[in-house]
């Protein structure tokens, strides 16, 4: 049974990852606010990672990070590296050291978002471009920070929800 | 801690780090490489369906592309007409530099660059009005020409315009010279030709030395016209019964029934001084 359930849970997980990866690469679909668009599956995979334990948080992780890096460039990438490390610490850090309450979570995932994407910029613009990366940084990435963090509170009770109804039963 | 660092999630944490390194040394700057490909092939289908349901332009309902459409036709057609101006004024700069160049090799002429306003169609010699008149010193028998040589002479002047005989024309006698065996004679136009945008160079004489290719100029000693001025070029010699003369058929190097643009030449030195000793 608790095997089960967590079958379900990760493929509730997953039709999660492919739902938000349409809603994020779709053209014209979402309206860019300041330059941006939010990154859910950077949001989503830490909201994954607060409740899940290092392996399945890591391949989460690793698997957001394909997606958005392939969106991005096409290939492995720094969101990939970045998220499959970072959920695997969090995995390991939510079932050891602190329990997955909502501030918590929050600071967690503003912290995560801003370190990610920050590493991000560094890669993909600091490094290879240089000059005007940083009003690049203010013009886009501060409102894509932004962006993201906002929906950090709806992913961490969507998964809360998943997590209760597909776990508890069977544990 | 330790015993985290010993276990086997760690492990496994690091031999996917490793594969990744991997991946990514080996698909770093390649195009089309195996893991694009790969998940390019996953998300085509849905990535494509999601496109084609989120195409706006799909999406626009019929009034809204009509109105549309009207509005790009209504756009095109001003873009036309400044395309249109936009190669008139191209054109009349190119000609006008050409003019300036005649006028800077030729300092002594006061030039009146001129449009061609309309032709007279009963005319079989092309004669033509320009849209510059006495108010700009055109006066009457006043050479005009262009970069490539003479056009005719005014006949007739208004305040605002004035009528210009061609070399077409068997009204027009100008003295000229044959440059290179320097024969001379009159040019002056023929009905056998004018069709053809041709004159000719009559009155040669028994012994006259022209050959096809000769570019024939003008004498300048009439006073009407400027001396060195080109008529144009030979393209045959034939004989006169009725004259029994020679005379050279000439190809001026303007077509002038098509010309649109010319100078009136108001003043030059030696202007009218075998007129006034006439007088």
């Amino acid at each position: 049974m608790g095997k089960t359930n967590s079958f379900f849970r990760y493929l509730a997980y997953a039709v999660e990852i492919i739902l938000l990866f349409v809603l994020e690469t779709t053209p014209n679909l979402l309206p860019e606010i300041f330059n941006a668009k939010p990154c859910f599956l950077l949001a989503l995979a830490i909201s994954i990672s607060v409740y899940e334990r290092e392996i399945p948080s890591m391949i989460f992780g690793l698997v957001c990070g394909l997606l958005l890096d392939y969106s991005y460039c096409g290939t492995v990438g720094t969101f990939t590296f970045a998220l499959t490390i970072i959920c695997f610490i969090l995995g390991y850090c939510a079932n050891n050291i602190f329990s997955a309450n909502f501030w918590g979570v929050i600071l967690c995932s503003f912290v995560v978002i801003s370190l990610v994407l920050f590493l991000q910029f560094v890669f993909s613009y600091l490094l290879p471009i240089g000059t005007n990366a940083w009003l690049f940084f203010r013009n886009n990435y501060i409102s894509r920070i932004i962006l993201t963090f906002i929906f950090a509170p709806l992913f961490y009770f969507l998964n809360k929800f998943i997590y209760s109804r597909l776990s508890s039963a069977g544990n | 801690m330790k015993e985290f660092l010993k276990s086997n999630s760690v492990k496994v944490l690091v031999c996917i780090i490793f594969v990744l390194i991997m991946v990514f040394v080996f698909t770093h700057n390649v195009q089309n490489n195996f893991l694009s490909s790969s998940l390019s092939s996953l998300t085509y289908g849905l990535s494509k369906v999601t496109a084609v349901s989120t195409d706006n332009e799909a999406q626009k309902p019929y009034s809204e592309l009509q109105r549309e459409n009207e509005n790009l036709k209504k756009e095109n057609a001003d873009l036309r007409a400044k395309l249109v101006d936009y190669y008139s004024a191209k054109e009349e700069n190119a000609r006008l530099w050409k003019f300036y160049n005649l006028k800077k090799e030729n300092p002594e002429y006061t030039l009146v660059p001129a449009m061609v306003l309309r032709r007279d169609a009963n005319d079989d010699f092309s004669s033509f009005t320009l849209d510059k008149g006495s108010s700009s010193s055109v006066k009457v028998n006043d050479p005009v020409v262009t970069e490539n040589g003479v056009i005719g002479r005014v006949s007739e002047v208004d305040n605002n315009t004035c009528k210009v005989v061609t070399i077409l024309s068997p009204q027009t006698s100008i003295g000229c010279i044959d440059k290179k065996s320097k024969d001379t004679g009159i040019v002056s136009g023929n009905a056998n030709y004018s069709n053809d945008n041709l004159t000719t160079f009559a009155k040669l004489s028994s012994d006259n030395k022209v050959k096809e290719g000769d570019i024939i100029t003008t004498t300048g000693i009439s006073g009407l016209y400027p001396k060195d001025l080109i008529i144009g070029e030979v393209e045959e010699i034939c004989y006169d019964n009725f004259d029994t003369s020679f005379y050279a058929v000439v190809r001026p190097y303007d077509d002038i029934k098509t010309i649109t643009c010319v100078a009136v030449i108001t003043e030059f030195t030696g202007q009218g001084e075998i007129l006034k000793s006439g007088d």
